[in-house]
């Protein structure tokens, strides 16, 4: 046994790795292009739903090169997470889950697709606090770390120097790296597998911030709202007489003021509730009541 | 005197191109076409994928919110709609029914509101703040 630090901490870099192979799973996508997967339970793999072809049968190639078949079983671009059903369980790795921190080394694993893994050493950049995506999913840590991954190793796990799981990987504006927390997979995967997708509350509209124009100001009692740009035909805002155009003030009383709010708003636990909206058309302030209904499968 | 040595024929490569923009998308296939390579829709089963710099910043992000001073108006919102139909500023006008003047007073507040410098890049921008819920 060597008594050189480094050589202990090299050694040790390879036996995780080595340890690691049994969670990652390459997803092929052709012959010569693959994304990688993390197993998370027996029988289910999950990836980072962004870069997952839309597609129904999956070929994965596991730690020393068998090849099983797998089914994708839901993907919901809210979190970034998809999960593929493998057609037998195999033989895995469980990980328990760990909690990022800023300046923690972290370990983020890819496959190499034909077996083996690969392996990037860098540090989180960021452990920040629960956030809200663009389309509209809740993230239980801003985690960001500081290193470059392939394409293919995207959707990986990413482990601290304890061995715990952070989460998996995946690519954020401009290449930059977060990590889905494991706390998100955990939350979100039950109703994924079991139901496809993840219900989120709908109204049928596309929304963008807008001004109230300076007359209207003192009607509208505030001096910004979401504008309706665009209304699904037979959905719950159409029901309820929203048109385009109509600026949205508040919703249930809260001022429109930020899209994150109104998302949060709308989210799963609204299904079936009536929604209070004040809206602006042509002038005048309107009420209407809309009832959320669960988005459609796309 | 020799001829000079022509280069060996390029590699005939599949190419496959993300761009929101259709007009955009179109230019960059009959390019792609011209020189010699192939277009495929699959990225994965291109060689290369050509992606536009304003909706390739893509990733997954959070959602944008808009200070306060970058609100467009509802009259700047019905210009830049129409912007995105590919209408000109004269259509534009026509259509609005306000004044060339007036319309060019618009796009220049949006420009500068969305901190873009074309068309195509305040149409792209203004779609990153909307939400479809």
């Amino acid at each position: 046994m060597t008594t050189d630090l480094l050589e202990q901490f090299s050694a040790a870099l390879t036996a995780r790795t080595a340890a690691v192979r049994g969670a990652v799973a390459a997803i092929r996508l052709s012959e010569t292009r693959h994304l990688t997967g993390t197993l998370w339970q027996p029988d289910v793999v999950v990836a980072s739903e962004q870069s997952l072809p839309q597609r129904d049968e999956f070929e994965l190639v596991l730690a020393g090169g068998a090849v099983v078949n797998a089914k994708l079983a839901g993907r919901d671009p809210g979190t970034n997470i998809a999960a593929l059903r493998l057609e037998r369980a195999v033989s895995f790795l469980e990980i328990s889950p760990g909690e990022a921190q800023a300046g923690a080394l972290a370990l983020a694993f890819g496959a190499d697709g034909a077996g083996g893994v690969s392996v990037r050493l860098g540090a989180v950049n960021r452990a920040g606090p629960e956030w809200t995506s663009s389309a509209g999913g809740r993230i239980d840590r801003n985690i960001v770390l500081d290193l470059r991954l392939a394409r293919a190793e995207e959707g990986g796990p990413v482990l601290d120097a304890g061995g715990q799981r952070l989460g998996i990987s995946t690519f954020g504006p401009r290449g930059k790296l977060l990590v889905i927390p494991s706390a998100t997979v955990d939350r979100v995967l039950p109703e994924l597998v079991r139901e496809g997708r993840i219900a989120r509350g709908w109204l049928g509209v596309a929304l963008q911030p807008v001004a109230v124009p300076d007359a209207l100001h003192e009607q509208a009692g505030q001096p910004s709202g979401v504008m309706v740009m665009s209304i699904v035909e037979g959905g719950p805002a159409a029901k309820a007489g929203l048109v385009a155009g109509d600026i949205v003030l508040t919703v249930d009383g809260t001022p429109t003021r930020s899209l994150r709010r109104v998302a949060t708003q709308l989210a799963s636990d609204g299904i079936g509730r009536k929604a209070a909206l004040r809206v602006i058309r042509g002038g005048m302030v309107l009420s209407l009541e809309a009832t959320i209904e669960a988005r459609p499968a796309t | 005197m020799s001829e000079a040595v022509q280069p060996a024929a390029a590699r005939r490569l599949r190419v496959s191109i993300r761009a929101e923009d259709p007009a955009l998308a179109a230019e960059l296939r009959a390019m792609i076409v011209a020189a010699g390579h192939d277009v495929v829709e699959a990225p994965e089963e291109a060689d290369v994928v050509m992606t536009d710099a304003h909706a390739g910043t893509g990733g997954f992000a959070a959602m944008n919110e808009t200070e306060f001073r970058a609100l467009l108006t509802p009259r700047e919102i019905e210009v830049l709609s129409a912007v995105a139909e590919g209408l000109t500023n004269k259509s534009i006008a026509r259509r609005l029914d306000i004044s060339l003047h007036t319309v060019k007073f618009h796009i220049e507040s949006l420009f500068r509101k969305l901190g873009v410098r074309t068309r195509t890049e305040a149409v792209a921008k203004a779609s990153e703040r909307r939400l479809e819920i």
